[in-house]
């Protein structure tokens, strides 16, 4: 540097006039700190002479004389003019962040008697008054919306099943297995579109539990009847398609399934909404899970509601017997299943409808195997409960016991505040 | 791309690994040179396109041909992934990537004792993180902070081993447990305030963020034959990308080399200003916690400048370990614009840079209209880079201050007869007249810079590079930058700005004179070469004080027995002595060397 002779360096003003026109307020209220120099004017002539002059470090020299901070309460100002900085703050290094954000740096900091931004950042930090009471400020968090896609896509499968349902009671003969098998792939594709979106959609697009699913709802159609035959030594003939004959038709409750998407799917959204505004109220873990509870088992005893209402109405419009146990408890096993399903927990639902899938085709197989020479005992079991309850007790003692486990298995992961965490914080 | 499954049973984040097409080379031999192989661990930076710290990154790795480079890269996004990398020169001997944006649970659930082990560590985790920031400032005690520090550390490891031995993490860390384990920590009597307030979405959203912060210790580069085969890990930035880089040093010794030009913990700052106070206190004492402890393990730490290295040191940054490395610029671009010889307009000033309210051009205008009463022959120039004014906030900004000048500056012509012109006008580099960045500078005799915000000012290096006289206002790292070499004013000053600029249009000698001072100090500190050399004298300073402790095999794959002699485990001395064999020796290669002296074509094996 010396080589370069007359070198210039970057000065600070020599003069203790004000740097800018803040500091120029803080130093006009306080005239008797600096004797020698007028405001702003002194600037121009003190810029000049460090710049033009500025030819050996004058650090010393041309720092301002510390002002005495008796007037004026310099720090108070700043304080004021970044209030929201200084109440949002919650260290005093987020305080030198902003700070330095806004251009104060270590010798704008000097002028208020500190050695660096971060001691200034803790005068303020801990200046800040810090009242009993603060801001309930916490934004509610954001709770899902009904849309209209999903509200409709949910409507899907009753409107095909009915219309699956209508096209059997037309047709006959070839055209109605044709009408079956249509209707059934419909179903199954309605089905799969109205899961897909809202509330229902699993978080991943992988679904184990289809299978297994399509099998129960394979049985409430088609089961009772078999069973029915079964037992009587049938069946002689394949279904017809008809409520009547050897091996009978059970529409209604597929229908009234198939219609109870809707339903599933608003107790799902209402699961989420409520749960949300529950967990935003809720200051503690414990407080969530007691105050879901109530709302998990409302919104289960609604959705079993409506579907009590739906069978009730395919029934009547069938004409066809009541099946309200099996059909309910198959309900009520899907909607729980599905429910988990929705929130992550997907290895207890396989579990479950992989026992009752197993359940009710273990049923029908031992009715079948007793026919075997010496295996008739096979059927004792079975037989038994048919003789008792009729042949609807396989069913409803498979999926009310599967509904029950995935009962009780929800009341305790479904109220952890984590099942209803989301990813959607930007921070 | 080869991607090679994992040899372990357990499987954590998938992490891919490949190799460039030359295949890996054997190292080359220099006489005299010591070769290092180097982890470089980058975030959402180097190899993609679109990272942040690719130029520099990319300029090292070119830079030092003659040592290894292993890159360690963490994606951010799938679109980052998604658009490739750049190419890579040949002594990258390996690129192996994981992707931070979505972690899969490997499905690993965990047993009894290791739901023990993880409910202690993240119980530790997050009672320090609960108990305060680590800057507590001078009032704490030097050794309760050492303590929670310690504590910290401990229950860091602890996570780090549990993914080790048993995988299952990322589960783990979204489970209910782990949330349970917050509230915990939250409602302990010593938490802090802001913590003791921290409602359920508070919690949640904290574990989530903590989940997604620790998904580098789910991944399998802590293995012999990843991370803990190079002689040095470089973190190219702190927070996450360090986080591989510690786990290295805590598995496999390996020595960290940090370097920050932005603090990470000051960015968090900023960018969480949204979140509710009791996620902000825990997340800001999670990142200084982290920063404090890369600090403390790091062997030595370089901030890009004085303003980084003043939050190192005030984050817990030991002095004796940082060394400042100024970020580099490609010189030759204003070569030939810096060696001409002062041809420039001398009534013009210039000022280079995008358009946005923080680089304060009202004030640069205002401070004009006082230069213009004293000079009314100058004219300005506003040249915005080609990135263009930044979002619609940049593009109202300069439509202000057009407005701005063409009210303080009326169109005026030379005579009577001829077309009038504004004396302020805007550009954009890529036009006519600009057609490059160095013609931008060159364009003027005085570069001027208004900012009131501003961090490390390249802009300015760019003008010195171009030996122009700059006028700058004091903000940021720009004295730093400009050292003597020009004027600088407080900011919101355009009195001062404008005395300055005077100044300088009158007296061309002194102009010429700062200018080239100018040039001859950026090229001094500012270059690619001078950021290179400085690394390489790191590395080779840190290797040389970090013996290795591997088995070295033979070609056949068994343990060669006194391949590093004895002497090579201490430190010191030791690479002096090897230098002077191989003056002596001329050309033949030293046998072995503290500096893994890998001219054995033999591979390692595990210690």
């Amino acid at each position: 540097m010396s080589g370069l002779g007359g070198l210039d360096r970057a000065g600070a003003p020599t003069s203790p006039g004000a740097w800018d026109e803040r500091s120029e307020e803080w130093l006009a209220a306080q005239p008797h700190t600096h004797a020698h120099g007028d405001g702003a004017s002194a600037v121009a002539d003190g810029a000049e002479e460090s710049f033009l002059a500025a030819k050996e470090p004058t650090a010393a020299r041309s720092r301002p004389a510390p002002a005495r901070r008796t007037g004026g309460d310099p720090v108070k100002a700043l304080m004021h003019r970044h209030r929201d900085l200084c109440e949002r703050a919650v260290d005093p290094l987020e305080i030198a962040a902003g700070l330095e954000a806004h251009g104060v740096t270590d010798r704008t900091a000097a002028r208020f008697l500190h050695r660096d931004v971060f001691s200034l950042a803790e005068e303020m930090y801990a200046r800040v008054p810090r009242d009993a009471e603060k801001p309930a400020g916490a934004p509610p968090l954001t709770t899902p919306r009904a849309r209209a896609d999903w509200l409709l896509l949910t409507l899907l499968p009753g409107a095909v099943c009915a219309a699956a349902v209508t096209a059997l009671h037309l047709t006959h003969g070839r055209s109605r297995l044709i009408a079956a098998a249509v209707g059934a792939l419909a179903v199954a594709l309605a089905l799969r579109a109205a899961l897909a979106r809202g509330p229902l959609a699993a978080t991943d697009r992988t679904n184990p539990t289809a299978t297994r699913t399509s099998w129960l709802i394979a049985y409430a159609l088609l089961g009772d009847g078999l069973l029915r035959a079964a037992a009587t030594g049938g069946p002689d003939t394949l279904p017809t398609g008809t409520a009547d004959g050897s091996w009978p038709f059970t529409t209604a409750p597929v229908l009234a399934l198939a219609l109870s998407c809707a339903p599933a799917a608003w107790c799902a959204h209402l699961l989420a909404v409520r749960a949300r505004r529950k967990l935003s109220a809720s200051r503690g873990l414990q407080e969530f899970a007691t105050s879901v509870k109530p709302l998990l088992l409302g919104i289960f005893a609604l959705h079993l509601g409506a579907l009590t209402a739906l069978l009730t109405l395919t029934t009547t419009a069938l004409d066809e017997p009541a099946a309200y146990p099996q059909t309910l408890t198959l309900g009520a096993l899907l909607l729980l299943a599905r429910l988990l399903t929705t929130h992550g927990f997907t290895h207890a639902p396989a579990l479950v409808l992989t026992a009752t899938a197993s359940a009710e085709a273990t049923a029908l197989a031992t009715l079948f195997a007793a026919r075997l020479p010496g295996c008739a005992w096979l059927a004792t079991p079975v037989q038994a409960l048919i003789d008792t309850w009729g042949p609807a007790a396989i069913p409803t003692i498979a999926c009310g016991a599967g509904a029950l486990t995935l009962l009780l298995h929800a009341t305790r992961t479904l109220t952890r505040a984590s099942a209803h965490a989301t990813q959607d914080q930007p921070w | 791309m080869d991607n090679r499954p994992s040899r372990h049973r357990v499987v954590r984040i998938r992490s891919s690994r490949c190799e460039p097409p030359g295949e890996r080379r054997l190292p080359l031999w220099e006489i005299g040179g010591v070769l290092v192989r180097i982890g470089l661990i980058a975030e959402g930076g180097y190899p993609y396109v679109s990272g942040d710290a690719r130029l520099w990154c990319d300029r090292l790795v070119r830079g030092l041909g003659q040592h290894d480079f292993d890159i360690y890269a963490l994606s951010r996004s799938e679109s980052q992934e998604a658009e490739g990398w750049v190419p890579l020169p040949p002594q990258v001997s390996r690129v192996r990537t994981a992707p931070l944006w979505m972690a899969e649970d490997d499905g690993v659930v965990h047993g009894r004792r290791a739901r023990r082990r993880f409910a202690e560590s993240y119980g530790e985790l997050v009672a320090v993180l609960c108990a305060g920031g680590a800057m507590d400032g001078p009032g704490v005690p030097e050794d309760a902070s050492a303590t929670e520090a310690d504590r910290f550390g401990n229950a860091l490891y602890g996570l780090a081993e549990l993914a080790r031995d048993e995988g299952g993490l990322v589960g783990a860390l979204r489970s209910e447990a782990a949330v349970r384990a917050l509230e915990r920590a939250c409602r302990a009597p010593g938490a802090q305030s802001a913590a003791r307030e921290a409602r359920v979405p508070d919690l949640l959203a904290v574990a989530a963020y903590l989940e997604r912060a620790l998904r580098p210790l789910s991944l399998d580069w802590y293995e012999d034959d990843g991370l803990g085969s190079v002689d040095l890990c470089h973190a190219a930035s702190g927070g996450t990308a360090a986080l591989p880089g510690l786990l290295a040093h805590h598995f496999c010794d390996v020595p960290l080399l940090l370097t920050e030009y932005g603090v990470r913990l000051r960015t968090h700052y900023l960018a969480a200003t949204e979140a509710p106070p009791a996620v902000r206190a825990l997340l800001a004492a999670f990142h200084g916690r982290l920063a404090a402890e890369t600090y403390a393990r790091a062997t030595l730490i370089t901030p890009g400048n004085s303003h980084a290295r003043r939050w190192q040191e005030r984050c817990g940054a030991d002095r004796e370990k940082l060394r400042t490395v100024y970020p580099g610029m490609d010189a030759a671009r204003f070569a030939e614009v810096g060696e001409a010889p002062e041809c420039a307009d001398p009534d013009t000033l210039v000022w280079v840079g995008r358009v946005e309210p923080a680089k304060d051009l009202v004030s640069l205008l205002h401070a004009f209209a006082e230069v213009r009463k004293e000079e009314p022959k100058a004219r300005l120039r506003v040249v915005g880079t080609p990135a263009g004014p930044s979002g619609p906030e940049g593009v109202a900004y300069l439509g202000h201050c057009k407005a701005l000048a063409a009210q303080l500056f009326p169109d005026e012509a030379e005579g009577p007869h001829t077309v009038g012109d504004n004396p302020v006008s805007f550009e954009e580099i890529g036009g006519p007249e600009i057609p490059t960045l160095a013609d931008a500078y060159a364009s003027g005799a005085v570069t001027v810079l208004s900012s009131v915000v501003e961090g490390f000012p390249i802009g300015l290096v760019e003008a010195m590079l171009c030996a122009r006289v700059t006028v700058s206002t004091d903000v940021g790292a720009v004295v730093e930058v400009i050292g003597g070499t020009g004027l600088v004013v407080p900011p919101r000053n355009p009195r001062a700005l404008a005395e300055a600029c005077v100044a300088l249009l009158r007296d061309p000698e002194r102009r010429e004179r700062l200018g080239a001072a100018a040039r001859a100090r950026a090229l001094e500190l500012f270059t690619v070469e001078q950021n290179v050399a400085a690394f390489h004298g790191i590395y080779l300073e840190i290797v040389s004080r970090t013996p290795v402790r591997r088995v070295v095999l033979d070609e056949a794959g068994e343990p060669l027995p006194f391949a590093v002699p004895a002497e090579a485990h201490l430190p010191g001395r030791w690479t002096e002595r090897t230098a002077r064999l191989v003056a002596r020796g001329g050309p033949d290669r030293p046998t072995a060397a503290p500096v893994r002296a890998t001219a054995l074509p033999a591979p390692e094996g595990a210690r």
